[in-house]
């Protein structure tokens, strides 16, 4: 009872002053906002870029030229390699006896035409027919994936990409009907489901064509990404240390010489990812820990005002028998019903930002529960902490004093 | 015996000065008694009322209220004693100007831990032996002075308190709304309340049973009347 009243004593008391409140609780509604706003949109992000890594499965690595670079130094010392040829991946293929699967790939950008109808900009894949068991996350709607036999015979056949069948089809069914590419014919055998957008660009405008027939049209100048799969998790090791030799020893690199290529598992790409946003983490809780303190700090100085304003209430409630933890009880539920408040506003703008940043931005977000609690938390702790002290100096207050106070 | 003071002192410390507020007053009270503690300002009255109601300890003697020593105990204690055995009446009223009549006379309530039924009950009947219970819902600023002072008497009564103290009761009243809470306090000591007012002025102290005349912290005389009818 005396805990609700104090709740109802602390919302009368922040309604009775509309714009005092306000200005107190904008610290923390600053801080708790950024939270939420923050969390719910690295949550989203997370959601999407862990999906799509998990593509490459935690079993699947990629050999290729350029690998992860963090600078155009890096970039430009990795132009100079050598590029991967079918025959590196043939030598994988043979002699790695840890890899269960290998296979390559190679991409262009090219304009894609049906009819009068056309596309520009479509990744066009050349990849090896056993690409389905290295990558995951590409499913067929209908007809089939270009096979052995269409590798071996280098067929002009294409699997498209679901953004190829709505855009050049308009609905009607696309297996059977040639489209072209870069003036070739195409038969397509088989169509993708949609996969959606990944940080505002579509994951659907492609089209998968065997590697054989990507190396005759457009020739082999292009190096080739080598996917490998290894028999299981334990192997990973195994299988990425002897591709490596093998291209090491076939790339004839001197051994105190670095790689003149690089690995990457999903593993490489979460760490990058992660590295990413952590930082982000960290300017969040660099403003939100600002913006709480200097919340906390209005907090205390508005309940040291209110201490005084009633000063004679406290001095009355204390001569009719409130003992110090009643009054300190009092003070601090007020505290942090206060900053509790500014919580609650604070999480639904952040709500709101993030629902306006995943509508006008290509970045996703998702609300996470756990961040609305931790933001109920924080405020509440801000609440305890900056409440602690004003609450204990009026529990402090001599009744004789505090009855005469004018 | 109620209340037995022996040799009981107040001295306060003002800079380096010593104010000697109480000097060595010895004093009995008993149950149902109606006693007036008259003085005139600075003459230690208010101090004596602080001492009594447990809202100070003194610097020396002893203090039985019940037959507990009470001059001995922490603020918290104290304050727990206050909530089963004093109820006060103020001068200034000293209600909570945001609560209602009812709320402000369920405080002491709250504060001894009475459950909220039970609580509510005792807030309405106390209400209603001060002829309020028409304005239970009322805000102090919607009330006159003579209704917050009875409001404020309710709320002395309400956790059923041995002594009822009642300093400078009728201050800031007029003379007809004073003497009807003095009235008041009359059908309260009949009833059986212990009440202690304590008051320079000789009209309101001529209600009791006896006074007691206070003067620079001492018992100056004490006397006892008989009522007249």
């Amino acid at each position: 009872m005396q805990f609700l009243e104090s709740i109802l004593l602390a919302l009368s008391s922040l309604r009775a002053n509309k714009l005092r409140s306000i200005l107190t609780l904008i610290g923390v509604i600053i801080g708790v906002m950024t939270v939420i706003a923050v969390v719910s949109i690295i949550a989203g992000m997370n959601r999407y870029v862990v999906d799509k890594i998990s593509a490459l499965g935690s079993t699947t690595f990629v050999i290729d030229r350029i690998g992860v670079v963090t600078s155009e130094e890096e970039f430009f010392e990795a132009l100079k390699r050598k590029k991967l040829t079918m025959e590196d991946m043939e030598a994988v293929r043979e002699n790695c006896a840890f890899c269960y699967q290998v296979g390559g790939r190679v991409v262009t950008v090219r304009k894609v035409k049906y009819k009068n109808q056309y596309l520009s900009d479509v990744y066009i894949a050349g990849a090896t027919a056993n690409w389905p068991e290295l990558i995951s996350g590409i499913d067929l709607e209908s007809g089939r994936s270009p096979t052995d036999f269409d590798e071996d015979h280098r067929r002009q056949v294409a699997l498209i990409g679901w953004e190829i069948a709505d855009k050049l089809f308009f609905g009607l069914d696309p297996l059977d009907k040639e489209i072209r590419i870069g003036g070739r014919r195409f038969k397509i055998v088989g169509m993708a489901e949609k996969r959606g957008t990944f940080l505002g660009q579509s994951q659907d405008n492609f089209v998968i064509i065997p590697i054989t027939t990507f190396h005759k049209i457009y020739g082999t100048r292009r190096s080739v990404d080598i996917f490998v799969k290894a028999q299981d998790l334990e192997s990973m090791r195994e299988a990425q240390d002897q591709a490596r030799m093998i291209l090491r020893l076939r790339r004839k690199v001197p051994q105190d010489k670095p790689d003149d290529f690089s690995i990457m598992t999903a593993e490489t790409f979460m760490d990058l990812y992660r590295n990413f946003t952590s930082t982000a983490f960290l300017v969040m809780i660099g403003v939100s820990s600002i913006a709480l303190v200097v919340g906390g700090i209005v907090i205390m100085n508005i309940m040291l005002v209110s201490v005084t304003e009633r000063t004679r209430e406290i001095g009355v409630r204390k001569a009719v028998g409130a003992r110090r933890r009643h009054i300190l009880w009092q003070f601090l539920v007020e505290a942090v019903t206060l900053s509790l408040v500014g919580g609650i506003i604070g999480i639904l703008i952040g709500v709101l930002i993030a629902k306006l940043v995943s509508v006008t931005t290509p970045l996703p977000s998702a609300v996470e529960w756990w961040s609305v609690v931790a933001g109920l938390l924080i405020a509440s702790s801000v609440g305890i902490f900056f409440g602690i002290y004003p609450a204990m100096k009026a529990a402090r207050l001599n009744p004789i004093e505090a009855l005469r106070y004018e | 015996m109620l209340i037995k003071t022996e040799n009981l002192w107040k001295i306060y410390e003002v800079g380096a000065e010593k104010v000697h507020a109480v000097q060595g007053i010895s004093l009995e009270v008993e149950k149902g008694e109606y006693l007036a503690i008259m003085g005139p300002s600075g003459s230690g009255k208010s101090t004596l009322m602080n001492l009594i109601g447990c809202l100070d300890t003194p610097t020396r003697g002893k203090y039985f209220l019940n037959g507990q020593l009470v001059s001995q105990l922490t603020d918290d204690e104290l304050a727990r004693i206050r909530s089963k055995e004093i109820g006060f009446v103020f001068q200034t009223f000293n209600l909570l100007p945001r609560a209602t009549a009812l709320h402000n006379v369920e405080l002491p309530l709250i504060y001894n831990g009475t459950p909220s039924a039970e609580r509510i009950r005792r807030a309405k009947d106390a209400l209603k032996m001060v002829d309020l219970e028409d304005r239970m819902t009322h805000r102090p600023n919607e009330l006159s002075g003579g209704q917050r002072q009875r409001v404020a008497l309710a709320r002395a009564l309400s956790n059923n308190p041995s002594i009822i103290l009642a300093d400078e009761p009728t201050g800031n009243l007029d003379t007809a709304t004073g003497s009807e809470i003095m009235q008041l306090f009359g059908r309260l000591h009949s009833q059986g309340n212990t009440l202690i007012v304590i008051t320079h002025e000789a009209e309101v102290a001529r209600y009791a049973d006896r006074i007691i005349h206070i003067r620079d912290g001492k018992i100056e005389k004490e006397e006892r009347l008989t009522k007249q009818g």
